[in-house]
C-alpha cells in the first residue's frame, strides 16, 4: 500500500472550508440557494467566481497571526443548476446518478418519510428549484448582511432569483441546540490534517491509523481505492474541466424538537440509576463537553480540550467491546464504527469502515430554548447539516441508510440511531448494562425540513463554468 | 446448476418483447412500485421484472454483437414448489400476467392459465447458483417471527424496572 500520495494536492484550486475548517472565528453564516432560469446565469457567476474563497493558506501579519477575510463566498450547484447554466448532458451525464436525481428523490433511501418527507420541506428546496448555493461566511452579523445586501443587489440586476434563504449562527460555548459540543470529530487526511491521525484516521490492527487518502473527500486524487490498485486508478469523476478539485455536498436543514428532547431524558431518567445527564451521553456516546464515553465512563471530564492531539484517541474493539461505556447503538459508535465492526474483511482491512468517512461542516440556526423548559415555544431551531465527500451514496448516504436507519450492522435488529434515526424502526434503544435499560420508542427529535445534492467544483471549474467561449462547456 | 436453496426455489425465464411495445411494458412494469400486485402471492420472497435492451458490446472486441430483439427478464423467488406458484401466479395476477407477457413473442393468445404456465416454463432458464437469505424460512415464517420480535421488545421496555415476580406474572400473561 502506497504510503504517500503522488499528487500534492492544489490548494488553490479548492474550495475553502472544505479541507480546512474557517473555524469559529466566523459566528454566523447564510445559507442562500438561486435560481438562474432565464437569467444570464454565467455573467452572474462570472462576477462572483473572483470573490470565492479558495482552501489557500491564509495569510499572516509580521506577528505570525493569521489574517482571516471579514467575509468569505463558496459556491456549489445542483444538477438542475448546472443544466440550467447550460452544461452539456454528455457532460453532465458523468456526474453520479445520486447527485443527478437529488435528495429529495432519495427520501426512501434517506428515512426522509412522514414529517421529513420533502412535500414538507421548506419552499425551494427538493423541488429543483434550487440553482446554486451560495454559503456567505463573516465574522460578525453586520458583516454578514452588508455581503449579503449586496449579493442580493447582484442577483437582482442578472434576473436570478433566490427561492430559499438560511441564516445560522453559533451558539453560546459553540454547542448544539441538544446541548453538545460539536464538529470535532472530523476525518484526518493525508497532506491536510495528518497530525489528527490518532483517533481521526483508520485504525489498523497493530494498534496504530494512519490518515485517509484525500480522494475521498477530494476528486482527481488517489483514494483508498487508488493505493490498492495496480494502476492507481483515480476515483469516477465529472469529466474535466468539471471533476478535477472539486467535492460532492451535502446540505440539510435539521429542525430538532429540543423540548422532545429535554422531556424524555427527563422521564427517562426516572428509571434510569445515571440519571438525566448521563443518559443524554449515553445517547450521543460523549458527554456535552465532547468527552467520549470510552475513555470517560462515568463523568464528564472538565479538562477535556478537543484540541488536543489525542483527545479522540479511542477505540471500541479492545476498550469497550459490548457497549457497556458506550452503547451500540450510541450516536457517534453509528456514525463512525472506528474498529467496531471488526478485521474480518478484505486485506484485514475491517469491513470498511473507514469507506464511509465524511467531512461535516454546519451551524446552528434558530434562537436558542430557555434553559430547562420542557415545553415547545414554537420556535424553528435546528442545525444545517453540510458534508462533503467524493461519493454521496459510499460515504453520506451510506452512514444515514445503514449506519443511523438500521441496526443490522451493529447486531441491533431493527434499532435506529436514537437521537436522529427515523422512527419507523423499533424506536428504542439498548443502553448496555447488568440489567440493561431501554428507552422507549418517541416521535423523532429531529425532522428534516430541506436538503439538496450538491457540487462544489473547484476553482478553475468554477471560471470554466462562468465562462461558456472559454471553457467550450 | 440448483433452482431450490432449502425449501426456496428461483425462478427465472426470457421472452423476447414484440418489436414497438418496449416502452409501453417498460412504462407498465414501473407501475408495479404503485399497484404492488406480486402482495397477492403471499409465498413470493422477492420478484424483478427486467427489460434487457441489448448486449453490452466490448470495445476491443472484433465484431459488435446485437439482440434480435428486446428481452424480458422475470426472475422470482419464492416458498415452495414451481407448479403451484406459477398457477398461482397466472390465476392471481392474471391482468397484469395479459399486459406483460402479452407483449412477448411467441405467447400464448389466452395469457393465463395452463397455456401461460407452460409459455413461462418453456422459456425457463435453470439457476447455476442460487443463494437464498432465508432457505428455510418462509415469508409467513419470517413476518411472524419479526412480529415475535416486535412484541418481545414492546414488553421488555414496557416492563423494565418490575421486581422479579411482576416480571413473571407479567411474562406470563403476555406470552
Amino acid at each position: 500500500m502506497a504510503s504517500t500520495v503522488s499528487t500534492q494536492l492544489d490548494m488553490g484550486d479548492i474550495q475553502g472550508d472544505i479541507l480546512f475548517a474557517y473555524g469559529n472565528d466566523y459566528v454566523c453564516t447564510s445559507y442562500v440557494f438561486v435560481n438562474v432560469e432565464g437569467a444570464d446565469g454565467r455573467s452572474w457567476l462570472g462576477a462572483l467566481v473572483d470573490r470565492v474563497t479558495s482552501a489557500r493558506p491564509w495569510p499572516k501579519d509580521p506577528d505570525g497571526a493569521t489574517i482571516k477575510r471579514d467575509t468569505t463566498l463558496n459556491l456549489a450547484f445542483t444538477a438542475a443548476g448546472l443544466a440550467a447554466l447550460g452544461v452539456a448532458p454528455e457532460l453532465l451525464a458523468t456526474f453520479s446518478s445520486e447527485f443527478l436525481s437529488g435528495m429529495a428523490s432519495r427520501a426512501g433511501e434517506l428515512g426522509d418519510v412522514g414529517p421529513s418527507a420533502p412535500s414538507n420541506w421548506d419552499p425551494g428546496l427538493g423541488t429543483g428549484e434550487a440553482h446554486v448555493l451560495a454559503t456567505i461566511n463573516a465574522k460578525r452579523s453586520d458583516l454578514l448582511e452588508r455581503e449579503l445586501t449586496a449579493f442580493r443587489e447582484h442577483a437582482e440586476r442578472c434576473g436570478v432569483t433566490i427561492v430559499n434563504e438560511q441564516h445560522a449562527e453559533l451558539l453560546g460555548g459553540q454547542r448544539e441546540h441538544f446541548g453538545f459540543a460539536d464538529g470535532f470529530g472530523q476525518p484526518a487526511i493525508e497532506g491536510v490534517s495528518e497530525h489528527k491521525s490518532v483517533g481521526g484516521g483508520v485504525p489498523e490492527p497493530d494498534g496504530r491509523w494512519r490518515p485517509l487518502a484525500p480522494g475521498e473527500f477530494i476528486l482527481g486524487y488517489e483514494d483508498e481505492d487508488s493505493r490498492v490498485d495496480d494502476e492507481q486508478r483515480l476515483p469516477s469523476a465529472p469529466a474535466t474541466p468539471l471533476g478535477r478539485c472539486g467535492t460532492y455536498m451535502v446540505y440539510r436543514k435539521l429542525h430538532q424538537d429540543v423540548a422532545l428532547w429535554r422531556k424524555t431524558l427527563r422521564d427517562a431518567a426516572h428509571g434510569y440509576e445515571g440519571g438525566e445527564r448521563k443518559l443524554a451521553a449515553k445517547i450521543v456516546g460523549r458527554w456535552p463537553n465532547g468527552a467520549p464515553l470510552v475513555t470517560s465512563p462515568e463523568d464528564e471530564d472538565p479538562d477535556f480540550d478537543p484540541t488536543q492531539a489525542h483527545s479522540n484517541d479511542f477505540r471500541y474493539l479492545d476498550d469497550d467491546p459490548d457497549g457497556r461505556r458506550c452503547p451500540l447503538g450510541a450516536h457517534i459508535r453509528r456514525s463512525n464504527p472506528r474498529d467496531a465492526l471488526g478485521w474480518e474483511g478484505l486485506d484485514d482491512a475491517g469491513l470498511l469502515a473507514f469507506r464511509h468517512r465524511i467531512i461535516r461542516r454546519g451551524m446552528p440556526y434558530g434562537p436558542p430554548l430557555a434553559p430547562n423548559v420542557t415545553a415547545d415555544d414554537g420556535d424553528d431551531r435546528g442545525l444545517v447539516f453540510v458534508c462533503f465527500n467524493a461519493s454521496l451514496s459510499r460515504q453520506f448516504e451510506s452512514v444515514q441508510q445503514q449506519w443511523l436507519n438500521d441496526g443490522n450492522p451493529f447486531a441491533l435488529g431493527d434499532d435506529r440511531d436514537f437521537l436522529l434515526g427515523d422512527a419507523s424502526g423499533s424506536g428504542k434503544m439498548t443502553i448496555q448494562g447488568d440489567p440493561p435499560f431501554f428507552l422507549a420508542p418517541q416521535q423523532s427529535f429531529v425532522t428534516t425540513k430541506g436538503g439538496e445534492y450538491l457540487f462544489a467544483p473547484g476553482m478553475t471549474a468554477l471560471a470554466a463554468l462562468a465562462d461558456a467561449t472559454e471553457s467550450g462547456l | 446448476m440448483s433452482n431450490t436453496a432449502g425449501q426456496a426455489y428461483a425462478f427465472l425465464a426470457m421472452t423476447p418483447i414484440v418489436s414497438g411495445e418496449e416502452d409501453g411494458l417498460r412504462a407498465y412494469i414501473e407501475g408495479f412500485a404503485q399497484t404492488r400486485p406480486f402482495e397477492r402471492l403471499p409465498r413470493t420472497h422477492f420478484a424483478r421484472l427486467v427489460i434487457l435492451p441489448d448486449w453490452v458490446n466490448d470495445p476491443s472486441q472484433p465484431k459488435e454483437d446485437h439482440l434480435h430483439s428486446q428481452y424480458l427478464i422475470f426472475s422470482t423467488t419464492f416458498d415452495g414448489p414451481l407448479d403451484s406458484y406459477l398457477d398461482e401466479l397466472c390465476d392471481r395476477m392474471a391482468p397484469e400476467c395479459k399486459e406483460v407477457w402479452g407483449r412477448c413473442i411467441g405467447a400464448p393468445r389466452r395469457t393465463r392459465g395452463a397455456p401461460l404456465k407452460n409459455y413461462l416454463l418453456h422459456n425457463q432458464i435453470d439457476i447455476g447458483f442460487f443463494v437464498s437469505a432465508y432457505p428455510h424460512a418462509s415469508v409467513e415464517k419470517v413476518q411472524s417471527v419479526l412480529a415475535r420480535r416486535k412484541q418481545l421488545t414492546d414488553f421488555a421496555v414496557r416492563t423494565q424496572g418490575l421486581d422479579p415476580s411482576e416480571l413473571r406474572h407479567a411474562y406470563k400473561q403476555e406470552f
